[in-house]
Protein backbone atom coordinates (compact mmCIF):
# COMPACT_ATOMS: atom_id res chain seq x y z
CA UNK A 1 0.00 0.00 0.00
CA UNK A 2 2.62 2.49 1.04
CA UNK A 3 4.23 1.62 -2.32
CA UNK A 4 1.37 2.08 -4.42
CA UNK A 5 0.93 5.49 -2.60
CA UNK A 6 4.60 6.43 -3.45
CA UNK A 7 3.79 5.47 -6.47
CA UNK A 8 1.04 7.13 -7.21
CA UNK A 9 3.04 10.50 -6.05
CA UNK A 10 5.65 9.26 -8.90
CA UNK A 11 2.96 9.27 -11.05
CA UNK A 12 1.20 12.71 -10.77
CA UNK A 13 4.72 14.01 -10.82
CA UNK A 14 5.27 12.89 -13.80
CA UNK A 15 2.06 14.05 -15.53
CA UNK A 16 2.30 17.19 -13.68
CA UNK A 17 5.91 17.95 -15.35
CA UNK A 18 4.72 16.81 -18.75
CA UNK A 19 1.66 18.91 -19.24
CA UNK A 20 3.67 22.17 -17.86
CA UNK A 21 5.90 21.17 -20.45
CA UNK A 22 2.85 20.73 -22.94
CA UNK A 23 1.53 24.07 -22.06
CA UNK A 24 5.00 25.84 -22.25
CA UNK A 25 5.19 24.35 -25.65
CA UNK A 26 1.47 25.69 -26.65
CA UNK A 27 3.21 28.74 -25.53
CA UNK A 28 6.40 28.76 -27.09
CA UNK A 29 5.07 27.98 -30.59
CA UNK A 30 2.55 30.12 -30.08
CA UNK A 31 5.14 32.95 -30.88
CA UNK A 32 7.16 31.03 -33.26
CA UNK A 33 3.64 30.91 -35.47
CA UNK A 34 2.88 34.25 -34.99
CA UNK A 35 6.53 35.11 -35.84
CA UNK A 36 6.62 33.39 -39.08
CA UNK A 37 3.21 34.47 -40.34
CA UNK A 38 4.33 37.76 -39.31
CA UNK A 39 1.08 38.87 -37.64
CA UNK A 40 1.38 40.52 -33.92
CA UNK B 1 -42.38 -35.56 -28.26
CA UNK B 2 -40.83 -35.76 -24.90
CA UNK B 3 -40.58 -32.36 -23.02
CA UNK B 4 -36.97 -32.82 -23.15
CA UNK B 5 -37.24 -32.89 -26.86
CA UNK B 6 -39.75 -29.88 -27.32
CA UNK B 7 -37.08 -28.33 -25.33
CA UNK B 8 -33.88 -29.10 -27.55
CA UNK B 9 -36.23 -26.74 -29.74
CA UNK B 10 -35.82 -23.72 -27.49
CA UNK B 11 -32.12 -23.83 -26.44
CA UNK B 12 -32.58 -20.72 -24.87
CA UNK B 13 -34.19 -22.02 -22.75
CA UNK B 14 -32.95 -25.36 -21.44
CA UNK B 15 -29.38 -24.26 -20.91
CA UNK B 16 -30.82 -21.48 -18.45
CA UNK B 17 -33.07 -24.16 -16.72
CA UNK B 18 -29.46 -26.53 -17.23
CA UNK B 19 -27.96 -23.76 -15.44
CA UNK B 20 -26.41 -23.20 -11.87
CA UNK B 21 -29.05 -20.85 -9.63
CA UNK B 22 -25.82 -18.55 -9.67
CA UNK B 23 -25.76 -18.56 -13.62
CA UNK B 24 -29.07 -18.25 -13.75
CA UNK B 25 -30.17 -15.66 -11.86
CA UNK B 26 -26.72 -13.49 -13.36
CA UNK B 27 -28.34 -14.13 -16.87
CA UNK B 28 -32.10 -13.15 -16.18
CA UNK B 29 -30.62 -9.78 -14.32
CA UNK B 30 -28.33 -9.09 -17.51
CA UNK B 31 -31.25 -9.67 -19.81
CA UNK B 32 -33.55 -6.92 -17.44
CA UNK B 33 -30.22 -4.79 -17.19
CA UNK B 34 -29.72 -4.52 -20.67
CA UNK B 35 -33.43 -3.50 -21.36
CA UNK B 36 -32.95 -1.07 -19.10
CA UNK B 37 -29.89 0.15 -20.57
CA UNK B 38 -31.90 0.98 -23.80
CA UNK B 39 -34.75 2.60 -21.66
CA UNK B 40 -32.23 4.94 -20.08
CA UNK B 41 -30.38 5.40 -23.40
CA UNK B 42 -33.72 6.00 -25.16
CA UNK B 43 -34.57 8.38 -22.47
CA UNK B 44 -31.30 10.49 -22.48
CA UNK B 45 -30.02 9.55 -18.75
CA UNK B 46 -27.36 7.55 -20.11
CA UNK B 47 -25.21 8.21 -23.78
CA UNK B 48 -27.85 6.96 -26.23
CA UNK B 49 -25.12 6.29 -28.40
CA UNK B 50 -23.13 3.41 -26.63
CA UNK B 51 -26.36 2.11 -24.44
CA UNK B 52 -28.65 1.16 -26.70
CA UNK B 53 -26.44 -1.21 -28.86
CA UNK B 54 -25.14 -1.83 -25.48
CA UNK B 55 -27.71 -2.75 -23.83
CA UNK B 56 -29.23 -4.77 -26.63
CA UNK B 57 -26.45 -6.91 -27.21
CA UNK B 58 -25.91 -7.05 -23.48
CA UNK B 59 -29.68 -8.90 -23.45
CA UNK B 60 -29.00 -11.01 -26.26
CA UNK B 61 -25.74 -12.73 -25.80
CA UNK B 62 -27.28 -13.90 -22.09
CA UNK B 63 -30.73 -15.25 -24.03
CA UNK B 64 -29.04 -16.76 -27.26
CA UNK B 65 -27.09 -19.21 -25.08
CA UNK B 66 -27.26 -22.90 -26.86
CA UNK B 67 -25.67 -26.01 -26.84
CA UNK B 68 -22.15 -25.76 -28.82
CA UNK B 69 -20.89 -29.39 -30.61
CA UNK B 70 -18.23 -30.56 -28.86
CA UNK B 71 -15.46 -29.18 -31.38
CA UNK B 72 -16.85 -25.68 -31.32
CA UNK B 73 -16.68 -25.77 -27.52
CA UNK B 74 -13.10 -27.50 -27.67
CA UNK B 75 -12.19 -24.38 -29.83
CA UNK B 76 -14.16 -21.62 -27.93
CA UNK B 77 -13.38 -22.76 -25.16
CA UNK B 78 -9.24 -23.90 -25.85
CA UNK B 79 -10.37 -27.08 -23.40
CA UNK B 80 -10.78 -31.19 -23.90
CA UNK B 81 -13.75 -31.76 -24.20
CA UNK B 82 -14.29 -35.35 -22.18
CA UNK B 83 -17.05 -37.45 -22.97
CA UNK B 84 -17.95 -35.60 -26.46
CA UNK B 85 -21.27 -34.06 -24.28
CA UNK B 86 -22.12 -30.41 -25.41
CA UNK B 87 -21.51 -27.56 -23.73
CA UNK B 88 -23.67 -24.37 -23.43
CA UNK B 89 -22.04 -21.19 -25.53
CA UNK B 90 -23.26 -18.23 -28.08
CA UNK B 91 -22.72 -17.85 -31.56
CA UNK B 92 -21.53 -14.12 -30.93
CA UNK B 93 -17.41 -13.95 -29.96
CA UNK B 94 -15.05 -16.37 -27.92
CA UNK B 95 -12.87 -13.03 -26.86
CA UNK B 96 -10.26 -15.33 -25.04
CA UNK B 97 -8.99 -17.72 -27.85
CA UNK B 98 -5.81 -17.49 -28.26
CA UNK B 99 -4.36 -20.13 -30.68
CA UNK B 100 -4.32 -19.65 -34.34
CA UNK B 101 -6.24 -22.51 -35.41
CA UNK B 102 -8.50 -22.41 -33.48
CA UNK B 103 -9.32 -18.37 -33.71
CA UNK B 104 -9.63 -19.29 -37.50
CA UNK B 105 -12.43 -22.05 -36.91
CA UNK B 106 -14.03 -19.34 -34.59
CA UNK B 107 -13.43 -16.54 -36.99
CA UNK B 108 -16.07 -18.67 -39.22
CA UNK B 109 -18.51 -19.40 -36.56
CA UNK B 110 -19.05 -16.42 -34.16
CA UNK B 111 -20.60 -13.14 -36.37
CA UNK B 112 -19.08 -10.55 -34.12
CA UNK B 113 -15.53 -12.39 -34.33
CA UNK B 114 -13.84 -11.07 -37.04
CA UNK B 115 -15.17 -7.02 -35.54
CA UNK B 116 -13.46 -8.56 -31.77
CA UNK B 117 -10.33 -9.72 -33.18
CA UNK B 118 -9.38 -6.93 -36.07
CA UNK B 119 -10.81 -4.28 -34.09
CA UNK B 120 -11.47 -4.51 -30.34
CA UNK B 121 -8.67 -6.56 -29.26
CA UNK B 122 -5.89 -4.67 -30.28
CA UNK B 123 -7.48 -1.43 -29.42
CA UNK B 124 -8.40 -0.04 -32.96
CA UNK B 125 -12.01 0.35 -32.13
CA UNK B 126 -10.28 2.92 -28.98
CA UNK B 127 -8.14 4.52 -31.82
CA UNK B 128 -11.04 5.26 -34.34
CA UNK B 129 -13.09 6.37 -31.26
CA UNK B 130 -10.21 9.02 -30.43
CA UNK B 131 -9.89 10.30 -33.67
CA UNK B 132 -13.26 10.96 -34.31
CA UNK B 133 -12.70 13.16 -30.99
CA UNK B 134 -9.71 14.28 -32.13
CA UNK B 135 -12.13 15.78 -35.58
CA UNK B 136 -15.14 17.36 -33.07
CA UNK B 137 -12.35 18.90 -30.76
CA UNK B 138 -11.44 23.14 -31.04
CA UNK B 139 -7.89 23.12 -29.28
CA UNK B 140 -8.25 27.03 -30.17
CA UNK B 141 -9.96 26.76 -25.99
CA UNK B 142 -6.76 24.96 -24.49
CA UNK B 143 -4.11 27.25 -26.85
CA UNK B 144 -6.26 30.55 -25.86
CA UNK B 145 -4.84 29.92 -21.88
CA UNK B 146 -2.76 27.01 -21.79
CA UNK B 147 -1.05 27.15 -18.39
CA UNK B 148 -4.74 27.17 -16.95
CA UNK B 149 -6.08 25.05 -19.03
CA UNK B 150 -3.86 22.24 -18.11
CA UNK B 151 -3.54 22.94 -14.53
CA UNK B 152 -7.06 22.76 -13.96
CA UNK B 153 -7.15 19.42 -16.53
CA UNK B 154 -3.86 17.64 -13.98
CA UNK B 155 -6.41 18.69 -10.48
CA UNK B 156 -9.14 16.86 -11.98
CA UNK B 157 -7.06 13.85 -12.65
CA UNK B 158 -6.67 13.37 -8.87
CA UNK B 159 -9.17 10.55 -9.36
CA UNK B 160 -6.80 9.07 -11.88
CA UNK B 161 -4.32 8.90 -9.79
CA UNK B 162 -5.46 8.30 -5.93
CA UNK B 163 -7.79 5.43 -6.96
CA UNK B 164 -4.70 3.45 -7.96
CA UNK B 165 -3.10 2.72 -4.24
CA UNK B 166 -7.04 2.52 -2.95
CA UNK B 167 -7.67 -0.57 -5.98
CA UNK B 168 -4.08 -1.88 -5.10
CA UNK B 169 -5.20 -1.80 -0.76
CA UNK B 170 -8.61 -3.41 -2.19
CA UNK B 171 -6.42 -6.53 -3.71
CA UNK B 172 -6.42 -5.49 -7.44
CA UNK B 173 -2.93 -5.80 -8.86
CA UNK B 174 -1.16 -3.37 -10.28
CA UNK B 175 -2.45 -3.48 -13.82
CA UNK B 176 -6.16 -3.56 -12.95
CA UNK B 177 -5.54 -1.27 -10.68
CA UNK B 178 -4.05 1.34 -13.33
CA UNK B 179 -6.95 0.30 -15.77
CA UNK B 180 -9.80 1.27 -12.83
CA UNK B 181 -7.92 3.99 -11.84
CA UNK B 182 -8.22 5.34 -15.59
CA UNK B 183 -12.08 5.66 -15.04
CA UNK B 184 -11.34 8.67 -13.09
CA UNK B 185 -10.50 10.29 -16.81
CA UNK B 186 -13.62 9.97 -17.97
CA UNK B 187 -12.74 9.29 -20.82
CA UNK B 188 -13.88 5.92 -22.27
CA UNK B 189 -11.29 5.11 -25.30
CA UNK B 190 -8.77 5.40 -23.18
CA UNK B 191 -9.95 3.30 -19.85
CA UNK B 192 -10.65 0.44 -22.75
CA UNK B 193 -6.96 1.01 -24.19
CA UNK B 194 -5.29 0.64 -20.73
CA UNK B 195 -7.46 -2.22 -19.55
CA UNK B 196 -6.57 -4.28 -23.34
CA UNK B 197 -2.88 -3.11 -22.77
CA UNK B 198 -2.99 -3.89 -18.94
CA UNK B 199 -6.07 -6.32 -17.55
CA UNK B 200 -6.99 -8.34 -20.34
CA UNK B 201 -8.64 -10.46 -17.80
CA UNK B 202 -10.73 -7.55 -16.55
CA UNK B 203 -10.94 -5.03 -19.48
CA UNK B 204 -14.81 -6.39 -20.12
CA UNK B 205 -16.32 -5.03 -16.48
CA UNK B 206 -13.70 -2.32 -16.07
CA UNK B 207 -14.75 -0.77 -19.24
CA UNK B 208 -18.54 -1.64 -19.13
CA UNK B 209 -17.85 0.17 -15.46
CA UNK B 210 -16.61 3.20 -17.23
CA UNK B 211 -18.74 3.97 -19.93
CA UNK B 212 -21.84 3.18 -17.95
CA UNK B 213 -19.98 5.78 -14.91
CA UNK B 214 -19.79 8.28 -17.51
CA UNK B 215 -23.57 9.01 -17.14
CA UNK B 216 -22.41 10.03 -13.64
CA UNK B 217 -20.67 13.23 -14.88
CA UNK B 218 -24.41 14.37 -15.88
CA UNK B 219 -26.19 13.07 -12.81
CA UNK B 220 -23.71 13.48 -10.04
CA UNK B 221 -21.29 16.64 -10.73
CA UNK B 222 -24.16 19.10 -10.26
CA UNK B 223 -24.60 18.20 -6.77
CA UNK B 224 -20.73 18.02 -6.14
CA UNK B 225 -20.79 21.68 -7.48
CA UNK B 226 -23.51 22.50 -5.16
CA UNK B 227 -22.14 21.08 -2.35
CA UNK B 228 -18.53 21.99 -2.69
CA UNK B 229 -18.99 25.55 -4.46
CA UNK B 230 -20.85 28.56 -2.41
CA UNK B 231 -24.04 30.19 -4.57
CA UNK B 232 -22.21 33.78 -3.85
CA UNK B 233 -18.51 31.98 -5.91
CA UNK B 234 -20.62 30.22 -8.08
CA UNK B 235 -21.97 33.11 -9.64
CA UNK B 236 -18.83 34.73 -10.14
CA UNK B 237 -18.62 36.23 -13.76
CA UNK B 238 -14.95 35.57 -15.34
CA UNK B 239 -13.11 38.33 -15.97
CA UNK B 240 -13.39 39.87 -19.51
CA UNK B 241 -10.53 39.49 -21.53
CA UNK B 242 -9.43 40.46 -25.31
CA UNK B 243 -10.90 37.85 -27.74
CA UNK B 244 -7.14 35.97 -28.67
CA UNK B 245 -7.62 35.00 -32.46
CA UNK B 246 -6.14 31.32 -32.34
CA UNK B 247 -5.80 30.59 -36.39
CA UNK B 248 -5.83 27.14 -37.99
CA UNK B 249 -2.00 27.28 -39.00
CA UNK B 250 -1.44 27.56 -34.53
CA UNK B 251 -3.73 24.68 -33.74
CA UNK B 252 -2.32 22.70 -36.65
CA UNK B 253 1.27 23.31 -35.25
CA UNK B 254 0.15 22.12 -31.89
CA UNK B 255 -1.12 19.09 -33.32
CA UNK B 256 1.92 18.01 -35.21
CA UNK B 257 3.92 18.91 -32.29
CA UNK B 258 2.42 17.93 -29.29
CA UNK B 259 1.58 14.56 -31.09
CA UNK B 260 5.48 13.94 -32.03
CA UNK B 261 6.96 14.78 -28.66
CA UNK B 262 3.66 13.02 -27.36
CA UNK B 263 4.67 9.60 -29.14
CA UNK B 264 8.13 9.94 -28.31
CA UNK B 265 8.28 10.51 -24.75
CA UNK B 266 5.25 7.28 -24.22
CA UNK B 267 5.89 5.30 -27.50
CA UNK B 268 3.32 2.81 -25.47
CA UNK B 269 0.58 4.71 -26.17
CA UNK B 270 1.79 5.82 -29.35
CA UNK B 271 -1.47 4.89 -31.40
CA UNK B 272 -3.84 6.84 -28.76
CA UNK B 273 -1.93 10.16 -29.38
CA UNK B 274 -1.27 10.13 -32.87
CA UNK B 275 -5.08 9.24 -33.40
CA UNK B 276 -6.13 11.53 -31.27
CA UNK B 277 -4.22 14.21 -33.39
CA UNK B 278 -5.03 12.89 -36.62
CA UNK B 279 -8.50 14.31 -36.00
CA UNK B 280 -7.14 17.60 -34.52
CA UNK B 281 -4.84 17.82 -37.66
CA UNK B 282 -7.20 17.12 -40.45
CA UNK B 283 -10.08 19.44 -38.77
CA UNK B 284 -7.62 22.54 -39.04
CA UNK B 285 -5.75 21.56 -42.44
CA UNK B 286 -10.01 21.94 -43.84
CA UNK B 287 -9.59 18.82 -44.98
CA UNK B 288 -13.47 18.70 -45.32
CA UNK B 289 -13.83 15.07 -46.90
CA UNK B 290 -11.33 13.21 -44.65
CA UNK B 291 -13.39 15.59 -41.57
CA UNK B 292 -16.63 13.99 -43.40
CA UNK B 293 -15.20 10.75 -43.04
CA UNK B 294 -14.06 10.39 -39.71
CA UNK B 295 -17.02 12.50 -37.77
CA UNK B 296 -19.38 10.44 -39.62
CA UNK B 297 -18.32 7.17 -40.99
CA UNK B 298 -15.47 6.24 -38.84
CA UNK B 299 -16.61 7.56 -35.33
CA UNK B 300 -20.50 6.51 -35.44
CA UNK B 301 -19.37 2.97 -36.82
CA UNK B 302 -16.67 2.55 -34.07
CA UNK B 303 -19.19 4.03 -31.58
CA UNK B 304 -22.05 1.08 -32.66
CA UNK B 305 -19.62 -1.79 -32.94
CA UNK B 306 -17.95 -0.48 -29.76
CA UNK B 307 -21.33 -0.51 -27.66
CA UNK B 308 -22.60 -3.78 -29.52
CA UNK B 309 -19.34 -5.82 -28.33
CA UNK B 310 -18.86 -3.78 -25.01
CA UNK B 311 -22.87 -5.46 -24.56
CA UNK B 312 -21.92 -9.12 -26.13
CA UNK B 313 -19.17 -9.26 -23.92
CA UNK B 314 -21.26 -8.96 -20.93
CA UNK B 315 -22.05 -12.51 -20.20
CA UNK B 316 -23.04 -13.97 -17.12
CA UNK B 317 -19.86 -15.13 -15.95
CA UNK B 318 -18.20 -11.95 -16.30
CA UNK B 319 -20.42 -10.19 -13.77
CA UNK B 320 -20.12 -13.12 -11.12
CA UNK B 321 -16.51 -12.63 -11.01
CA UNK B 322 -16.17 -11.20 -7.52
CA UNK B 323 -14.04 -8.36 -8.21
CA UNK B 324 -16.46 -7.10 -10.17
CA UNK B 325 -18.26 -5.50 -7.14
CA UNK B 326 -14.75 -4.43 -6.19
CA UNK B 327 -15.07 -2.16 -9.50
CA UNK B 328 -18.12 -0.96 -9.00
CA UNK B 329 -16.91 0.83 -5.86
CA UNK B 330 -13.60 2.33 -7.29
CA UNK B 331 -15.48 3.48 -10.80
CA UNK B 332 -17.51 5.86 -8.81
CA UNK B 333 -14.42 6.60 -6.18
CA UNK B 334 -12.35 7.61 -9.29
CA UNK B 335 -15.06 10.11 -10.63
CA UNK B 336 -15.99 11.57 -7.46
CA UNK B 337 -12.42 12.19 -6.43
CA UNK B 338 -11.54 13.59 -9.92
CA UNK B 339 -14.59 16.07 -9.71
CA UNK B 340 -13.44 16.70 -6.12
CA UNK B 341 -9.84 17.29 -7.47
CA UNK B 342 -11.36 19.73 -10.46
CA UNK B 343 -12.87 21.95 -7.96
CA UNK B 344 -9.72 22.29 -5.56
CA UNK B 345 -7.90 22.83 -8.92
CA UNK B 346 -10.86 25.79 -9.94
CA UNK B 347 -10.33 27.25 -6.10
CA UNK B 348 -6.71 27.30 -6.49
CA UNK B 349 -7.18 28.87 -9.79
CA UNK B 350 -9.41 31.59 -7.70
CA UNK B 351 -7.21 32.29 -5.58
CA UNK B 352 -4.04 32.63 -7.41
CA UNK B 353 -5.90 34.95 -9.95
CA UNK B 354 -7.13 37.10 -7.11
CA UNK B 355 -9.94 36.10 -6.46
CA UNK B 356 -11.14 36.28 -10.60
CA UNK B 357 -11.81 33.43 -11.85
CA UNK B 358 -14.67 31.13 -11.11
CA UNK B 359 -14.33 27.88 -9.37
CA UNK B 360 -16.53 25.73 -11.00
CA UNK B 361 -14.41 26.04 -14.16
CA UNK B 362 -12.17 23.47 -12.75
CA UNK B 363 -14.72 20.33 -12.84
CA UNK B 364 -14.71 20.72 -16.59
CA UNK B 365 -11.26 19.46 -16.61
CA UNK B 366 -12.75 15.62 -16.18
CA UNK B 367 -12.59 15.59 -19.45
CA UNK B 368 -15.87 13.72 -20.78
CA UNK B 369 -16.03 16.63 -23.57
CA UNK B 370 -18.55 18.22 -23.62
CA UNK B 371 -19.98 16.83 -20.61
CA UNK B 372 -18.52 18.56 -18.14
CA UNK B 373 -17.78 21.93 -19.56
CA UNK B 374 -21.99 22.08 -19.91
CA UNK B 375 -22.03 20.95 -16.50
CA UNK B 376 -20.15 23.86 -15.23
CA UNK B 377 -21.84 26.16 -17.44
CA UNK B 378 -25.54 25.34 -16.43
CA UNK B 379 -24.64 25.31 -12.71
CA UNK B 380 -22.79 28.75 -12.70
CA UNK B 381 -26.29 30.20 -15.51
CA UNK B 382 -28.63 29.08 -12.77
CA UNK B 383 -26.85 31.44 -10.07
CA UNK B 384 -25.70 33.86 -12.72
CA UNK B 385 -27.29 33.89 -16.31
CA UNK B 386 -25.11 36.77 -17.33
CA UNK B 387 -21.97 34.53 -15.96
CA UNK B 388 -20.08 33.21 -19.12
CA UNK B 389 -17.18 30.55 -18.37
CA UNK B 390 -17.78 28.33 -21.54
CA UNK B 391 -14.35 29.12 -23.11
CA UNK B 392 -12.17 28.80 -20.15
CA UNK B 393 -14.85 25.09 -18.78
CA UNK B 394 -13.68 23.84 -23.23
CA UNK B 395 -10.79 24.66 -22.59
CA UNK B 396 -9.88 22.63 -19.23
CA UNK B 397 -12.17 19.99 -20.65
CA UNK B 398 -10.05 19.25 -23.99
CA UNK B 399 -6.83 19.07 -21.73
CA UNK B 400 -8.68 16.76 -19.85
CA UNK B 401 -8.76 14.56 -23.08
CA UNK B 402 -4.55 15.27 -23.21
CA UNK B 403 -3.53 14.78 -19.53
CA UNK B 404 -5.68 11.32 -19.67
CA UNK B 405 -3.85 10.04 -22.59
CA UNK B 406 -0.39 11.57 -20.87
CA UNK B 407 -1.42 9.63 -17.61
CA UNK B 408 -2.39 6.30 -20.20
CA UNK B 409 1.36 6.53 -21.92
CA UNK B 410 2.57 6.63 -17.96
CA UNK B 411 0.45 3.48 -16.68
CA UNK B 412 0.78 1.59 -19.72
CA UNK B 413 4.97 2.23 -19.65
CA UNK B 414 5.47 1.96 -15.64
CA UNK B 415 3.14 -0.38 -14.77
CA UNK B 416 4.66 -3.43 -17.10
CA UNK B 417 7.98 -2.28 -15.48
CA UNK B 418 6.76 -2.48 -11.60
CA UNK B 419 5.76 -6.00 -11.79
Amino acid sequence: MKIAVLQAFVIYGIAFVISMLIALLITGLFRLVRRISGSS
Amino acid sequence: MGLSNFLDLFQGITTLIASNPAVLAARLGLMLLGMVLVYMGKKGILEPLLMIPMGLGMSAVNAGVLFLDPATAAAVTETVQSGGHPVAGTLFMAPLVQKTDNLMYVLQIDFLQPIYTYMFSNGLIACLVFMGIGVLLDVGFVLARPFLSMFLALCAELGTVATFPIAVAMGLNYGEAASIAMVGGADGPMVLFTSLTLAKELFVPITVVAYLYLGLTYGVYPYLIRFLVPAKLRGLPMPERPALRITSDEKLAFAVVGSTVLCLLFPSAAPLFLSLFVGVAVRESGLKYFVAVIDGPILYGATLFLGLTLGVLCEASTILNPKVLVLLLLGIIALLLSGIGGIIGGFLAYYFSGRKINPVVGIAGVSCVPSTAKVAQKEVSNVNPEALILPEALGASISGVITSAILTGIYVTLIPLMK
